[in-house]
């Protein structure tokens, strides 16, 4: 992040009045999240960044109509790029689908680099099994893992209760659990 | 593992979220991806609007100066219109 003092709602104001440098400081703060999130959503780099670019050009396009109602500008990015993976599912849904595991794999942050060259073999499977639930559940999984979000956060952006968040995320893990002990994944050790 | 259809022991949602954190960890875009997006939505770099806006002060006290001596110029040429332009008329 540069060097400057960053007042959200001050850089909200400029950005709604056109002004593309504040807007610029936005996509500086929220590009890893969203990436992130498309990334993992498709599995698909060439998508994530195709659909992370046009995530933020929508943003921009309609930074006017967004209004400060207690939704973070972070939720309101989320359901653009909710919004925009759900159109790349549907219309990828007739052509062949790319295993998430023929995607090169990224660098994590905090990680040694030759840890992240292979995922195994176990990681991979999961990785299936998140991309063929629900869209709401792998949404659920991203936020909260990859995004370390609270339950409370997830459901502003899921327009959820936190109740129901925490439901969700319950029903989530019994059936991962299901599914990877029919796959025999231990889940016993670590 | 004992498994029941509507329960988690702790050990399986230990386990289950050690693997989903194993799994599931931030990833950092390759720069030239960042970049490309940058270019795509034609934002300046970073260093660049960081730089205009510690210049946003100074540029304003310029515009400021410039407009006040413009005002000045324009109160001095309609005093000498009114003071020797109207005479002539």
């Amino acid at each position: 992040m540069p060097d400057i003092e960053f007042n959200e709602e001050d850089v909200l104001t400029r950005a709604s009045q056109g002004d593309r440098d504040a807007f610029g400081l936005l996509y500086e703060r929220y590009i890893d999240r969203i990436f992130n999130y498309v990334y993992y959503r498709t599995g698909n780099l060439h998508d994530a960044e195709d659909l992370t670019a046009r995530v933020f050009q929508r943003a921009m396009n309609h930074i006017q109509s967004y209004t400060d109602r207690g939704v973070p500008f972070s939720a309101w990015l989320y359901r653009i790029a909710h919004n925009l993976v759900a159109n790349w599912h549907r219309d990828r849904s007739r052509r062949q689908e790319i295993p998430i595991s023929d995607v090169p794999v990224l660098p994590s942050k905090g990680d040694h680099p030759e840890k992240n060259l292979v995922r195994s073999q176990e990681q991979d499977a999961l990785l299936r099994f998140i991309r063929r639930l629900p869209a709401e559940r792998q949404n659920l999984l991203i936020l909260k893992f990859v995004e370390n979000m609270s339950n409370a956060e997830i459901g502003a952006i899921m327009g959820r209760s936190e109740g129901a968040v925490k439901s969700l995320y319950h029903r989530t893990l019994l059936a991962l659990r299901d599914q990877l002990g029919d796959q025999k994944i231990n889940l016993d050790s670590d | 593992m004992a498994r029941s259809r509507t329960t988690l022991s702790d050990e399986q949602r230990y386990a289950l979220e050690a693997h989903l954190a194993g799994t599931l960890k931030r990833v950092t875009p390759p720069l030239e991806v960042v970049s490309r997006l940058r270019e795509r939505i034609h934002f300046p770099q970073s260093g660049e609007i960081v730089s205009r806006f510690r210049d946003w002060r100074r540029m304003f006290l310029v515009l400021g100066g410039v407009m006040s001596g413009l005002v000045v110029l324009i109160t001095i040429g309609r005093a000498l219109y009114y003071l020797v332009g109207r005479k002539q008329v």
